[in-house]
């Protein structure tokens, strides 16, 4: 907000900080795109591990990419049924 | 000692691939080195139009790579300088015509007979992408001091890391004027943004379209900036790595009004 007032109150703006801003964001998020296989295998292999500890349900589970203003966020949803007694 | 196979891409189109294919080229065989430049836009060819050598076509890489003819019978020797070979695209065919074990086994004798074998990519990251790089010993990705050709300049990277190649940038098409005014990316931002190794910038220049215009190579217009950075692309290239990279100015800039008023130009 105030560098946006400086800038008009000087008068100029300068719109390459804005493309470069703009393609820093831009380049991290096209690296993070994953596509479906990779966000199947991932989560097969996390069901994997998961399993070993907790009895899941794993009709219910979800995973997720989701991308906020500044950074991005693996969301792995499940609903625990119990904890196995012993190590599978 | 073998050649070096250069691939000169972009991801995004029109950026500067072709110019800057023909000019390198050129400035390299101006510098006494043999040679190939070679126009891998299987089906959309330009690079014999750029360099004035149209008229001269008989055969072409999809004909080597075949093995229909030569390398030889398909290199056009320009007459105007000396060691440079263009070899040009069939128009006719489409991308997929040729084959990865073919163009290496072309490549392996290419560099035999050439110093240098720069190659011509198509825009985009698909087959003909595929084709120019899979001989490619180095890299040069031109992009433009804009959003999307710097993206695409960035996926083309990632690309080329994959194979094991570290490329180098090129900057064309700078307005000097824009970038004093902080209207253009200058070159430090966007090396920022990809860092990699840069090693020219070229600015816009008329003298592009006019020299494309009679199809005479733009190293050999002495007026010509951009032919100059082209020049010094290629000293770069041909081992003079210490050479200073020159960043483009503009003649009507405020300091460059005030040092003319004063008399200080050279
Ligand atoms: N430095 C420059 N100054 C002015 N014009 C330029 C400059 N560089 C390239 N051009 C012009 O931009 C246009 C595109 O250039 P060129 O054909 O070399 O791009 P390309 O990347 O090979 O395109 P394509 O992706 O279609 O193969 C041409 O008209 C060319 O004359
Ligand atoms: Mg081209």
């Amino acid at each position: 907000m105030l560098k946006e007032l400086i800038k008009k109150l000087i008068g100029h703006k300068s719109s390459k900080n804005t493309a470069k801003k703009r393609l820093q964001f831009t380049l991290v998020y096209d690296k993070l795109e994953m596509n479906d296989n990779i966000l199947n295998e991932l989560q097969s292999d996390i069901i994997n591990v998961i399993s070993r500890y907790f009895k899941i349900d794993k009709k219910s589970l979800g995973l997720k990419v989701k991308h906020d203003k500044n950074m991005s966020a693996l969301v792995f949803n499940t609903p625990i049924l119990c904890v196995k007694r012993e190590k599978a | 000692m073998e050649g070096r196979i250069i691939v000169v891409t972009s991801g995004k189109g029109g950026v500067g691939k072709t110019t800057a294919t023909a000019s390198i080229g050129a400035a390299l065989a101006m510098e006494g080195n043999r040679v190939a430049v070679i126009d891998m836009d299987i089906g959309l060819r330009n690079l014999d139009v750029v360099l004035g050598l149209e008229n001269r076509i008989v055969f072409n890489i999809v004909d080597v790579v075949n093995k229909k003819c030569k390398i030889r019978q398909a290199a056009i020797k320009d007459r105007r300088i000396e060691n440079l070979f263009l070899i040009p695209a069939s128009q006719s065919d489409n991308k997929d015509i040729l084959s990865t074990s073919g163009i290496k086994r072309t490549a392996k004798t290419l560099k035999k007979e050439f110093d240098y074998i720069i190659m011509d990519s198509p825009a985009g990251i698909e087959k003909g992408f595929e084709n120019s790089v899979v001989a490619a010993d180095e890299a040069i990705v031109i992009c433009t001091p804009d959003v999307s050709s710097i993206r695409d300049a960035d996926r083309v990277i990632g690309l080329l890391y994959a194979r094991s190649i570290t490329p180098k940038i090129v900057v064309n098409r700078i307005i000097p004027k824009m970038v004093a005014k902080g209207d253009m990316l200058n070159h430090q931002d966007i090396m920022e943004i990809l860092s990699v190794e840069l090693i020219g910038l070229v600015p816009m220049d008329e003298q592009v379209v006019i020299s494309t215009n009679i199809g005479l190579p733009l190293v050999m217009q002495n007026d010509s900036k951009a032919g100059q950075a082209f020049k010094r692309i290629a000293r770069r290239l041909n081992g003079e790595i210490d050479l200073p990279i020159e960043i483009p100015i503009s003649k009507t800039g405020i300091w460059n009004k005030i040092s003319q008023k004063f008399g200080l130009t050279k």
